[in-house]
């Protein structure tokens, strides 16, 4: 759910706006908490009928390639088989019970989730914040000269950059900058975290493992610079024809300061909520890219227990996305609202 | 209008990217000549477990495999019996008693003395561990006593005589780690390492080190019974994708890759310094016949169409289906020509119908199904005696390539002998449980046959179908619903025949009847696609003779025996930037093609902006 849409739901309930009376940020936080709470709520209850709504016996499941007799899966059935109600109970008090094993890694599933949870968090973060950051740049500097030569190629760039399918970037990143082609040297390793056998922790480990993020944290930079550039260029256009610039222009102000200090602050709002937003999927990991760059991530993870399948473990990543994104909105929304007072109503 | 812009936030960036590329040039070439000699596999799938007892993806045994010995091994040449940590053995006359012979003066990659107690204690763990029973189970089913008599020497007895003892593929355990870790932590404990010394066992490598997701590496150990083998080091890495693990081929990253699909496969045939091999491979795939589904007891379950149940339409049928053509057309010609249930990669086993065989013959089918009262109505498909409808569902796996093109390609043959087939794609795990309910007509898939071939027999056994369980019923190893006394009686025969040969002559028997009933259409046996430096390592030993796989194979024959090619000749310096230097000469068009198309695109987009914004002016 969008903090718009948000705004627009909230602002259903009171007919008359109310600008002044209850736009106090505390309120505002402790109502979108609430309301966050209950989205998780649900989530959760949702999660659970999910995963019993599909086909299959889960024991053949559990035993896929074990050698077992009739009479032992009989056992485990017998075992395994609880009323739906008493399942819920047992989930509901603890969802992150690690007494539940993924069917594949035959280990409690949070545990699984944690050694995969840290190379996506570190690779999704470096490219969001690299992407935001210069993205921003590049979209201020073209939208502040709209038409000019800088934006019309870093505009073409973006849409060519925002069309391409992310994996298949991953691809021909991958061949030219790790394979090599013609005369380019082959510069960085095919995939993995780090090289086999060097300490992570030592000055050499830190490097090979920079060595190792270069080219999957390149193609999502380049994948997910293209919107942030976007929506600030749009967002700085729309100001560019606001009064109050005309206004500070009057004052004498410098161009710079007229556009750091009034244009930027304004036209920064839409990006941020966007950045926000996005931080939601840190966690969920870039899937494709996880793949071409054999990135060890929650998004292989995930697509590995959809293979399997790995329903309790698939069960987990669910829980762990949809809270991520839950939690993210809330954030974007409280740091839209601290920012810009207009929204709290 | 001119403005000045800070450019700092641009020149870090720079900077950066300038370090990094610096760093890339950099790290490949500190390979130096002291360096112990790694040698890289790339797989295709993380393992499951260190826990020889929990794992059960087929990469994890290889590991296994690699830390632990056995008491005996599966002979590279033929899959022969052949001294591993028991030097010989012997069995009574009855055949009832099993003594093996241990090599002497064997230690654990601690240091520790490795005897028959170790042997004594393995085994019964696995006879009195519910959990431990359920991989191997089928080792010890028979196994009635285990004794350590002195160091060297284990006496085991079975209550009936079962070949399965020459095969004890049970991994032999240090009982002094093991017997910390009771029946109820085993089912919790992972067995990684946690230190340069790596998990104690007596295997030709030693684990080191696992890294969840991304590597396993391995030391020789200077322990193992027979020797310290030459490459110091071993190291898996997971590949997610066949083009990454081409690349990383390419590029000297790893030195041998497994299970390639098709078309990476044939971009590797040019590379420098990679050797590609077409390896045979102990897998069929199979078109099978809802042959009359039923429960163990002969209940009949599920929605079969009753004509399948006639011998004569399945033969019939087999003889519209062009095997020759999935092997050229599906399979690449990365496969050949399927028969009878047991590849001919197992040459001692294998049955081969010779002149009665099903060869493609759609006139011959035409006419058997006239012959049995199929007559052809007027929309050209045929009926029954019994009036029904030859119309049958076919399904074909989603996640398969191979079995939808194979299922489009029969659908048409069927056709053409005028019999209708509705392919239906499904998910191989609502598959399972459609075949288990025998709620279908004709599916493709396949197996993988184990050199012991009792496992793979008893798919067809009437006792393997279906049952039921508190009024559900559960899929078993039957897949065909295949039924025959004749079968069963020789089954319970060869599980009890010791002299290879004899059992051999058994088998052959029942792969004939399966072949003549015909609950199986065996498409193909396929290949395992594998390519590997041979700029840089030497000395695989295929499993079979000889053109068997060189790694993933029944015992470590390869990595036991691959030696580095020798500096001195004039090809191999095997450091991993020559080889990408080397690399840039050969030119692989996909390549230039993709690197054209991206600047053409990044180009086209430039252009597009451009051209719009001077009509944007146009207007103004």
């Amino acid at each position: 759910m969008s903090s718009t849409q948000e705004a627009a739901l909230a602002s259903a309930d009171h007919p008359t706006p109310r600008r002044y009376a209850g736009g106090g940020l505390g309120t505002y936080v402790v109502r979108r908490v609430l309301s966050a709470a209950a989205t998780m709520l649900f989530v959760l209850v949702f999660n659970f009928f999910l995963f019993r709504l599909l086909p299959g016996d889960p024991i053949s499941l559990y035993t896929r390639g074990r050698n077992m007799d009739q009479e032992q899966l009989r056992e485990l059935r017998r075992e395994l088989d609880q009323p739906m109600l008493t399942q819920f109970v047992d989930y509901l008090t603890n969802p992150f019970s690690s007494g539940v094993d993924s069917t594949q890694f035959s280990r409690p599933v949070w545990d699984v989730i944690g050694d995969y949870v840290w190379p996506t968090v570190i690779l999704l973060s470096t490219a969001t914040i690299l992407s935001a950051v210069i993205g921003i740049a590049i979209g201020i500097r073209g939208g502040w000269s709209r038409g000019g030569t800088f934006d019309r190629v870093s505009t073409g760039t973006s849409l060519t950059l925002y069309a391409m399918p992310e994996f298949w970037l991953g691809m021909v990143l991958l061949i030219l900058l790790s394979t090599g082609v013609g005369p380019l040297p082959g510069m960085f390793p095919s995939g993995g975290t780090i090289t086999p056998g060097v300490d992570k922790w030592s000055l050499d480990g830190i490097l090979d493992q920079l060595w190792h993020l270069f080219l999957p944290a390149l193609t999502l930079t380049l994948a997910y610079l293209a919107e942030y550039a976007l929506v600030m260029r749009s967002s700085l256009v729309d100001e560019l024809r606001q009064d109050y610039l005309t206004t500070a222009r009057a004052k004498g102000m410098r161009e710079k300061l007229v556009r750091r200090r009034h244009a930027v602050p304004n036209a920064l709002l839409p990006t941020v909520t966007l950045v926000f937003l996005n931080i939601g999927f840190v966690v969920s990991g870039a899937i494709t890219v996880e793949t071409v760059y054999s990135w060890p991530g929650l998004g292989l993870l995930s697509y590995q227990a959809i293979r399997g399948p790995d329903i309790p473990l698939l069960q987990a990543i669910f829980l762990l996305f949809s809270i991520s994104v839950v939690v993210a909105n809330l954030v974007a929304d409280v740091v839209v609202a601290a920012v810009d007072p207009r929204v709290r109503a | 209008m001119q403005v000045r812009r800070t450019r700092l936030p641009v020149m870090l960036v720079s900077a950066a990217v300038t370090a990094l590329i610096a760093m890339a040039v950099a790290t490949p070439a500190s390979g130096a000549d002291d360096e112990p000699t790694t040698f890289t596999v790339g797989i295709k799938q993380d393992i499951d477990s260190l826990n020889p007892f929990t794992g059960i993806v087929s990469s994890a045994y290889e590991m296994y495999q690699m830390n632990y010995d056995t008491l005996t091994d599966y002979a590279a040449e033929d899959f022969s019996a052949q001294p591993a940590m028991a030097e010989s053995w012997e069995t009574s006359d009855d055949g009832l008693t099993w003594t093996y012979k241990l090599r002497s003066g064997m230690k654990w990659s601690d240091g520790e003395p490795l005897t028959a107690r170790d042997v004594e204690y393995s085994f019964n763990r696995i006879r009195n561990g519910r959990y431990e029973q359920t991989n191997y189970g089928n080792y010890v089913a028979a196994i009635t006593s285990v004794e350590a008599v002195d160091d060297t020497t284990v006496v085991m007895k079975v209550d009936k005589p079962t070949p399965v003892m020459l095969h004890l593929y049970v991994y032999i355990l240090p009982e002094h780690i093991w017997k910390d870790i009771d029946g109820k932590e085993v089912r919790k404990f992972d067995n990684e390492p946690e230190g340069p010394d790596g998990v104690v066992g007596s295997g030709p490598y030693i684990v080191t080190e696992h890294q969840k997701g991304q590597f396993l590496r391995f030391k020789a150990n200077p322990n193992y019974w027979g020797g310290k083998p030459a490459v110091d080091e071993v190291v898996f890495r997971v590949f997610q994708n066949d083009d990454s693990l081409a690349q990383a081929l390419r590029r000297g990253e790893i030195d041998f890759a497994d299970d390639l699909g098709s078309n990476v496969f044939e971009s590797l045939q040019d590379a420098e310094g990679v050797t590609t091999f077409d390896a045979k491979y102990s897998g069929f795939n199979e078109i099978a016949f809802n042959v009359g589904a039923a429960l163990d007891d002969g209940t009949p379950i599920g929605d079969g169409h009753p004509a399948l149940k006639d011998v004569k339409l399945r033969q019939a049928l087999s003889y519209a289906v062009d095997t020759e053509a999935i092997a050229e057309r599906v399979f690449g010609g990365h496969a050949t020509p399927g028969t009878s249930i047991i590849p001919d990669l197992y040459q001692d086993l294998h049955y081969d119908p010779g002149s009665s065989a099903f060869t493609f013959d759609p006139e011959r089918a035409k006419q058997l199904l006239d012959e049995a009262g199929y007559r052809e109505g007027s929309d050209g498909i045929r009926t029954s005696p019994e009036g029904r409808k030859l119309s049958f569902r076919l399904f074909g796996r989603s996640n398969s390539q191979t079995s939808q093109q194979t299922v489009q390609f029969v659908a048409g043959w069927f056709r053409d002998v005028g019999v209708e087939v509705k392919p239906k794609i499904v998910s191989e795990d609502a598959l399972t449980e459609i075949i288990g309910q025998g709620n279908f007509d004709l599916f493709e898939w396949g197996w993988v046959v184990e050199p012991d071939p009792n496992y793979q027999l008893s798919t067809f056994t009437c006792a393997n179908r279906s049952y039921k369980d508190g009024g559900q019923v559960y899929a078993n190893l039957s897949d065909s619903f295949f039924c025959d006394e004749e079968y069963d009686r020789l089954n319970d025969l060869q599980a009890e025949q010791i002299d290879p040969a004899e059992r051999a002559e058994t088998v052959k028997q029942m792969q004939q009847i399966v072949y003549e009933q015909a609950p199986y259409i065996v498409t193909v046996y396929y290949d395992n696609l594998q390519a590997y430096r041979s700029d840089r390592f030497e000395g695989f030993v295929p499993q079979p003779d000889p053109d068997g796989s060189l790694l993933f194979q029944y015992g470590t024959h390869s990595y036991r025996n691959i030696t580095p090619v020798s500096a001195e000749e004039p090809a191999g310096d095997g450091s991993s930037d020559q080889a990408a230097e080397e690399d840039d000469g050969s030119s692989n068009t996909a390549l230039v093609v993709g690197g054209i198309v991206v600047a053409a695109l990044v180009l086209g987009g430039v252009g597009y902006a451009l051209s719009r914004r001077r009509a944007d002016h146009d207007v103004e």
